[in-house]
């Protein structure tokens, strides 16, 4: 999928493909990585950063109590908006929950959850869908056939059954949201993957390899899985943001990750309501996180999708 | 032969998701009763008669009772598969036009300013879950604007034996189909986009287009000639399985706007344990998945001479 | 001058008739004992029949909060969430009123012997199903012998034969006294009593009867779509009076915010089940009015704590469990402040049960303090960690707050998701639902039929539900089940409740209040919209007939 430039150097010129060609293909994408850097650092340190904890309440100020409550004690306080409004407090910069909990300590520990299982479970598909593709798009015949039959009536299923059996049969919990990740999505990369190692087995060098009687297995871990790499990767940041969706709609359907961790999709679900009652920061704000990290999932995707395209790569 | 593994997978797979008996019985319910219910719902027999029995009733045609609805699974579906229909083709309709004119404009000035933008628009609706943009729909043009209404999709219904409703059903109560077509399309415009993208950029830079140029066709008549049509095959493959997903998995949004579609029925069925539902609905859009395939294989055959000869 | 006089002398009889037939409609029926011998003092109330009949207008349109089922139309059937179609399309012998819990609907007049060896009714005059047929007691026969649904098995057992006396006279024989059948046959506890037309039935079948069931109800059925919703058109011949509405729908709506959009764009006029993050918005919204609509209270249980291995077998741990729950806390930020603090697990509302609120039962106390030092003597000085709490589905944020309460005392432990179904099946295996007995399980429990309902659901040694095995509680339960006098029969039940609560068997902690909310349409304007719910121990505001709306 390259761009037109690249593949028309009878347009314009050969210096003014290679200005072009070199402008896109070292411009890093800024934004994304940025973003997406900064969610990591977020998860990765939210125990050390965070301002609270992420199941206890915030303990309120009598004032607080009296306000809410008109009681002069109480165990929390909930739904404070965030600082900038009435009834904040800088205590709390983006408000409180419905139990009274911080919700920038959760967004920030709810980074770590939505990124593990989004990443833990893409990695699990790609990993058992790219084997599996490479094995049906190189030992071919029956080998091909059966993995195709499985990944065609396993594309079939819908997520939502899955998520409902292992919930029920485990009872709801985070690793049950990775395993539905990877049961649904390695079908996408074995059928992408088989195609390119369709291509790629009649290229010289894995022909020269068979010749010289080189065992499959190194050909299939030396020679072809480093080449589908790309397609690979391009597919995983891809679905990183499906992931994430896919997490947050399991959660309002009741049977993703369950309370009271927070993830944000989580968040998201479990808030709704109280988006309707005027009370958006609780909505709003692990929206906003979602969306980033999809959006940058997304625009690295396709970035690299370009950077990474073998007619350019091989030229 | 894919159809047959799919039978046998969600047989089992539904069987493992727990009693059924339980939701229906409720506690205190007499032991008569329960042993009824099991008889009725054919899970007092060993298993492998309920297979068989569930294979058998298949190849008629009959996919059993539903346990929560009390009434032929067959009969349920097909009165609401017209509904899911109806608002996979909006949605589809909303994603194309979207997501295609976004992502020719975004192949034809490439990474330019007006190609940011459009993949924006296209991935914003991508990357909000579809929970959200429903609500949000909800809230601003429902109840503050007062514009469309919230539930449901309104009277009209496709009746199989009344022929006057099988054309106007497609277009009465269109303001009820507004928004959840809107929340469901928004996300895969994205795709689409992407795809159109992907599709032209890869024609416009092939020989046949610099054929064209050579020859001096004028740039207006290349883009729209020639590489429009060429660039549809990849978007039309996809948005038919874009299609087949939106009618058949939408549960999100059709729990949201409570419009009666066969993502509701699938999700009922799941969280009610109604084995005959959920492997009827399964089976279904498994059957329209398989069909489509085979489908799209004859066509690109009969489109795309390359196919067709190297066969 | 003959045409004249046979024509004026014809008209002269059918005015005499038609007088006739309203004098005996409207004249209260003759005590005229049908059976013999000692008769059991019942409380049943007379229907009120309005004898001015309007015209039906305008649509109601209903929300409700989980999905339909078509089997709800089929009282032979029944099971639980049946009623709410019953009172739309079906008509029973007794049923539950605003009148009172018992009152004669179909039925004139019952009486039972004071053995409980046999049961008579005799039927209003001139009933007929919605299609013409007649209504006699051939129907209340047949339906006797072909229900299939909650304890069918029992009535079978019982029933020694059917006598039918006349067109309007039944009675039932028994082979041993049957104090419960009343109770049973009551509309709000089995279909047996909901009477269901036999040459329609018989004529469709079960899959059509539930396709396009028709019945003796104030509404007639005209169209479903499996699941989603059902659509009512008044019966304008109904017994008691021609509804107030022309039409209902009941759509199913599972969503909260979707129920509340739908009020507030006054596409549903009722929507059920507003308690939750929402009702505060019902509560502020001047267009909407609610209804508390009490249900039952919720309680705790403790599986297993009869094992000595349990941290609960320890009375002193039960009550510290009962004093660490901030009760008026957890009402104020659960239902906004309506739900009451109580002090039983029975609501007060079900026949011989105790209130909780303090004048009969106390009202249990908070004091953390205590409920340390309580745990200290049990040999608990830091509290302890126990398997499970098991919410009750799908109020998981109900169950966080009370997890944080215990925590506070010393008590962990991690909330255990389930869903509906595994709720219920874990549940409704007794004992044996859940492993371990380091669990507490939280329960809500509206069901009618007196309070020995539940106890023995929930108090007894073999209770389905149980997990309370007490040797007191069998010897009262024994001298209950063998007694035929209802006032002993009270005094017993009322003396169960209180051992279970004194000891702490169960742990109640609130009147729930499941809200309901009506848009600005529904007639009367204002506060009177209330008597709606007048109806005890019902979920629903029974009956559909006198419901009005704006034009």
């Amino acid at each position: 999928m390259a761009t037109v430039l690249e593949r028309a150097p009878s347009l314009g010129g050969l210096s003014h493909v290679a200005r072009r060609s070199y402008r896109i293909v070292a411009d890093v994408p800024a934004i994304p990585l940025l973003i997406l850097g900064t969610l990591t650092f977020v998860a990765v340190f939210a125990p050390v950063i965070a301002p609270h904890r992420k199941l206890t309440p915030v303990k309120p100020t009598p004032a607080q109590c009296q306000a809410r409550f008109s009681m002069t004690d109480c165990p929390y306080v909930d739904n404070v908006p965030p600082f900038w409004m009435s009834g904040g407090r800088l205590d709390t910069p983006l408000g409180t929950d419905f139990l009274g909990r911080d919700v920038l300590s959760r967004l920030m520990y709810g980074a770590r959850i939505s990124l593990v299982v989004a990443l833990t479970g893409t990695l699990f598909a790609g990993a058992i869908g790219t084997l599996l593709g490479v094995l049906a798009g190189y030992m071919g015949k029956w080998w091909d056939q059966i993995i195709m039959r499985i990944t065609d009536a396993w594309l079939t299923l819908p997520s939502l059954v899955f998520a409902i059996l292992l919930s029920s049969v485990r009872g709801p919990g985070v690793w049950n949201v990775v395993l539905i990740l990877a049961l649904v999505f390695w079908s996408r990369y074995s059928r992408a993957v088989r195609g390119e190692v369709l291509a790629l087995r009649e290229r010289d060098f894995v022909k020269l390899a068979e010749i010289n009687g080189i065992s499959t297995r190194t050909i299939v871990f030396r020679h072809l899985l480093p080449n589908v790499m790309n397609t690979v990767m391009v597919l995983f940041s891809l679905q990183l943001g499906v992931a994430v969706i896919i997490e947050a709609s399991l959660s309002f359907l009741g049977v993703g990750v369950p309370p009271p961790e927070p993830s944000w999709g989580l968040m998201m679900a479990q808030e709704r309501e109280s988006l309707m009652d005027g009370k958006w920061w609780l909505a709003v704000f692990p929206g906003i996180g979602i969306s980033m990290l999809v959006l940058s999932a997304n625009m690295l995707g396709d970035w690299l999708r370009v950077r990474l395209d073998p007619q350019l790569r091989n030229r | 032969m894919t159809l047959w593994l799919l039978v046998t997978i969600i047989f089992g797979l539904v069987r493992l998701t727990g009693d059924p008996v339980a939701m229906k019985a409720e506690a205190g319910a007499d032991a008569a009763y329960v042993a009824r219910l099991k008889q009725d719902w054919g899970l007092d027999q060993p298993l492998p008669w309920q297979y068989l029995g569930f294979i058998g009733n298949l190849l008629r045609g009959d996919f059993g009772h539903s346990f929560e609805k009390s009434l032929p699974v067959r009969d349920i579906y097909f009165e609401r598969l017209p509904n899911s229909l109806k608002l996979g083709f909006a949605a589809f309709i909303i994603s194309i036009v979207l997501g295609v004119p976004l992502g020719m404009l975004s192949a034809l000035k490439v990474n330019s300013w007006w190609d940011s933008t459009g993949k924006v628009v296209a991935l914003f609706g991508l990357s909000m879950p579809g929970f959200f943009v429903g609500l949000v729909l909800i809230i601003v043009f429902g109840i503050h604007l007062g514009w469309l209404p919230v539930l449901g999709k309104g009277r009209s219904a496709f009746v199989g034996s009344d022929p006057s409703t099988w054309v106007t059903f497609w277009f009465r109560d269109w303001s009820h189909l507004v928004m959840p077509a809107f929340a469901l399309g928004w996300y895969f415009s994205g795709a689409m986009l992407r795809i159109t993208r992907s599709g032209m950029l890869d024609v416009l830079g092939s020989d046949y287009i610099k054929l064209v140029r050579l020859k001096g066709v004028p740039e207006r008549m290349v883009v729209a000639k020639h590489a429009l049509k060429n660039s549809m095959i990849p978007v039309l493959t996809f948005a038919g399985l874009n299609l087949l997903i939106m009618v058949n998995v939408a549960v999100v949004i059709e729990v949201i706007f409570n419009w009666p579609g066969v993502g509701q029925l699938l999700y009922d069925g799941l969280s009610n344990r109604d084995f005959p539902m959920v492997q009827g609905v399964v089976l279904m859009s498994g059957l329209m998945i398989v069909v489509l395939n085979f489908t799209i294989d004859v066509l690109y055959g009969y489109v795309d001479p390359r196919i067709r000869l190297s066969r | 001058m003959d045409k004249r006089s046979s024509a004026l002398s014809a008209l002269l009889t059918l005015v005499a008739v038609w007088c006739g037939v309203a004098w005996g409609q409207a004249a209260p029926s003759t005590p005229k004992p049908i059976l013999a011998g000692p008769l059991a003092k019942l409380d049943i109330k007379d229907a009120k029949i309005e004898s001015v009949r309007g015209i039906s207008k305008g649509t109601l349109n209903i929300g409700l909060h989980f999905g339909l089922d078509p089997g709800w139309f089929d009282p032979l059937g029944y099971y639980g969430p049946a009623l709410h179609f019953y009172y739309l399309v079906h008509d029973a012998l007794i049923k539950p009123m605003p009148q009172g819990e018992f009152t004669y609907s179909l039925a004139e007049h019952a009486e039972l012997t004071a053995s409980f060896t046999k049961a008579a009714f005799r039927l209003r005059p001139g009933l007929k199903f919605q299609d013409g047929h007649a209504l006699t007691t051939a129907d209340v026969k047949w339906n006797y012998e072909n229900y299939r649904g909650y304890n069918a098995k029992l009535f079978q057992d019982k029933l020694d034969r059917i006598e039918i006396v006349d067109d309007r006279t039944i009675v039932f024989h028994f082979k041993e006294p049957f104090v419960d059948f009343l109770d049973l046959y009551n509309g709000a506890n089995s279909g047996i009593g909901w009477i269901v037309p036999r040459h329609y039935y018989e004529r469709v079948g079960q899959d059509g009867f539930k396709a396009r069931p028709m019945g003796a109800g104030p509404f007639k059925f005209v169209s479903q779509e499996a699941g989603q919703q059902a659509s009512f058109e008044a019966w304008s011949e109904y017994w008691r009076r021609p509804p107030g509405v022309k039409v209902i729908t009941v759509r199913a709506i599972r969503d909260l915010a979707a129920r509340m959009a739908g009020l507030q764009t006054g596409e549903l006029d009722v929507a059920y089940g507003m308690t939750g993050k929402l009702l505060q918005r019902v509560m502020a919204d001047p267009k909407l009015r609610w209804d508390p609509n009490f249900t039952a209270p919720w309680h705790l249980m403790f599986p297993g704590y009869t094992e000595p291995s349990s941290p609960f077998h320890d009375k002193r741990v039960r009550q510290a469990v009962s004093l660490a729950i901030n009760r008026p806390f957890l009402v104020k930020q659960e239902t906004q402040g309506i739900g009451k603090p109580w002090g039983n697990w029975i609501s007060h509302e079900n026949r011989d049960a105790l209130r909780g609120d303090g004048t009969e039962l106390p009202v249990p106390p908070y004091d953390p303090a205590k409920a340390k030092q309580l745990l200290a003597e049990a040999g608990y000085p830091n509290g302890f960690d126990f398997d499970w709490y098991i919410p009750f589905v799908p109020y998981f944020d109900m169950a966080e707050r009370i997890l944080t309460d215990l925590r506070a005392v010393g008590l962990r432990s991690k909330m255990q998701m389930l869903d509906a179904p595994a709720y219920m099946a874990q549940t409704s295996k007794g004992r044996k639902g859940f492993p371990g007995n380091r669990t507490i399980v939280q329960r809500i429990d509206p069901r009618p039929g007196g309070a020995k309902a539940l106890i023995r659901l929930y108090a007894v040694c073999g209770g389905p539900a149980s997990y309370i095995c007490e040797p007191k509680i069998e010897a009262l339960w024994a001298k209950h089940e063998a007694s035929i006098d209802p006032a002993e029969r009270e005094r017993v039940a009322k003396e169960i409740q209180r051992v279970v609560v004194e000891d702490y068997y169960l742990v109640p902690l609130y009147l729930q209040p499941f809200v309901h909310a009506v848009g600005p349409r529904v007639l009367p304007e204002g506060e009177a919209v209330h008597h709606y719910w007048d109806t005890v121990n019902a979920p629903f505001p029974w009956p559909w007939e006198v419901w009005q709306v704006k034009g």
